[in-house]
């Protein structure tokens, strides 16, 4: 057995190696390259241009808050607000069809081609249906929130059907033998014992959207990402790394909010809520600093 | 003459092999009928084929029961929705008693609301009715169990084990809350049942099932 193991380890590994060497091709390109890095980093990333969160001339902006008139908090909310729209339409369509894609809930006949759509939807990157969403709205945050509502039915309606078809057996049982149709069984049986994973994937894919909206802002759909591609495009990346660094605090926040969301609406019990520093730390290192305490085993519960 | 809500035509039940083969037996509305046997014989699949969830082997199951909301089934695992309340699981065994075209995100008209308002007070937990099942302890589970049949009014109750986990004085409130409801709606109901004295005491009916034959008890 572990003889097996090695041989096939090694193998891989092996194979690894070899398409890694081809694919590289000339190491002579490497040479220079960590001293160019560390200039392109001190001269043009570093330190950021925090100039961003301050009031700027343009985009013409009357918020009675000077930092409400900056190029991050302009871009930053108005990523968020694609995100918002976008996750929530995306749950509404993926709903209705992640109960049709679910083989305990529809016939297969049914349930086949329902999932090759969420397929066709989520096999096309959602900077691809921003570009598409461009040549129908223009530039702007309406090609953004098609394009990532598109992704998210995709991608939520595949992890909705696989929750549904995870629920236990025996609630649908009961639902069949009494008679209730499909739409009951869906509404009042599957979804609701699905609802904790439901919520926590909504969840997760809001905060996925908007860590989103950075990339498909770079062609152009709104967001913050299309002032990072204007930056990008004046090679000013001391900006850029400075909006990067504000839609990295945005996600850590958002993460922490979905945590503590995700958390209450799971069963008791079932996942503990996140430690603080689990956002920024390895997990070995967060849970050396958190423990876990020993479940306590009382007499009553032998 | 008895009404026959359940007929079983040289029935082989089982999943690859037979394990109860050649039953012919009828379920009339009155009867109170417990399956006896040991564990892995073949109950539980029993009630399921009854319930149309697994197809015989060979034979016939008739059932006279209407398809929509005729047959109550409780599994062993009781089968509610842990995460919706008491009164949403009683309230769905009332809403197959309407028509299926009622859309299901509407609100159930008052008469199956006093249904499942009438159920839960007879086996007492009206009071619990805005908590979620889930975190109810097993003997309160099973009387929310038995009170979504009850709301459903169903001409057959299929009960898998359903008397397990309760106290003597909740079999008995149990237990006579079915039978009077079952007298009333002149139905019927066939229990799996683990322990023989019991089931004795609620059946009028016995059915022994042993070496992959069902055998009816004469009842004393």
């Amino acid at each position: 057995m572990n003889k097996r193991f090695y041989l096939w380890g090694g193998a891989l590994l092996a194979l690894t190696f070899i398409t890694f060497i081809d694919l590289a091709g000339d190491w002579g390109r490497l040479s220079g390259g960590w001293t160019n890095l560390k200039r392109f980093f001190s001269e043009s990333l570093w330190p950021p241009n925090w100039s961003v969160l301050e009031a700027q001339s343009y985009p013409v902006c009357d918020a009675s808050f000077d930092f409400m008139c900056s190029v991050a908090w302009i871009g930053m909310w108005e990523t968020i607000k694609i995100a918002f729209v976008a996750t929530v339409l995306g749950f509404l369509v993926a709903l209705p069809l992640s109960v049709l894609a679910a083989s305990n809930l529809s016939p297969i006949e049914l349930a086949i081609p329902t999932r090759v759509v969420l397929a066709g939807m989520r096999s096309l990157p959602s900077i691809i249906w921003a570009v598409l969403f461009m040549i129908v709205f223009d530039v702007g945050a309406l090609a953004g929130i098609f394009a990532m509502t598109f992704y998210t039915v995709g991608y939520l309606g595949k992890l909705q059907f696989e929750s549904m078809e995870g629920i236990k057996n025996a609630p649908l049982e009961a639902a069949r033998a009494m008679g209730m149709t499909r739409s009951e069984t869906a509404w009042l049986v599957a979804i609701p014992e699905s609802a904790n994973n439901l919520v926590s994937h909504v969840l997760f894919m809001f905060e996925y959207n908007v860590r989103h909206g950075t990339v498909i802002g770079l062609v152009g759909a709104g967001g913050i990402g299309l002032y990072i591609n204007t930056y990008l495009k004046l090679a000013q990346y001391d900006k850029v790394v400075a909006l990067l660094l504000v839609v990295f605090v945005v996600v850590v926040l958002i993460d922490a909010l979905s945590m503590m969301l995700r958390a209450a609406v799971t069963e008791e019990g079932d996942v503990e809520r996140p430690a603080w520093s689990s956002l920024f730390l390895p997990a070995a290192i967060s849970s050396a600093l958190h423990p876990t305490p020993m479940p306590s085993v009382s007499a009553e519960d032998e | 003459m008895e009404e026959v809500l359940v007929h079983l035509h040289d029935v082989s039940i089982g999943y690859d092999e037979a394990l109860i083969a050649g039953i012919n037996v009828e379920i009339q509305a009155g009867d109170v009928i417990a399956v006896l046997g040991p564990s892995g014989i073949g109950k539980t699949t029993l009630l399921r084929t009854i319930a149309g969830l697994v197809r015989p082997l060979e034979g016939d199951v008739e059932l006279g029961v209407p398809s929509r909301g005729g047959l109550g089934y409780i599994p062993q695992r009781l089968g509610l929705v842990g995460n919706s309340t008491v009164r949403t699981n009683v309230e769905m065994g009332a809403r197959v008693g309407l028509s299926r075209w009622y859309f299901p995100f509407l609100p159930l008209p008052a008469q199956q609301q006093r249904y499942a308002q009438r159920a839960m007070e007879d086996l007492g937990i009206a009071h619990l009715a805005e908590q979620p099942v889930r975190i109810l302890s097993g003997g309160q589970q099973r009387r929310v169990a038995t009170a979504k049949t009850l709301a459903q009014r169903p001409k057959l109750v299929l009960a898998d084990e359903f008397l397990g986990e309760l106290d003597d004085d909740n079999v008995d409130i149990v237990m006579k809350t079915v039978r009077s409801a079952i007298e009333a709606q002149n139905s019927a109901m066939v229990m799996v049942e683990h322990h023989e004295e019991l089931a004795k005491q609620v059946a009028n009916r016995i059915w022994r099932i042993t070496d992959h034959t069902l055998v009816e008890e004469v009842v004393e």
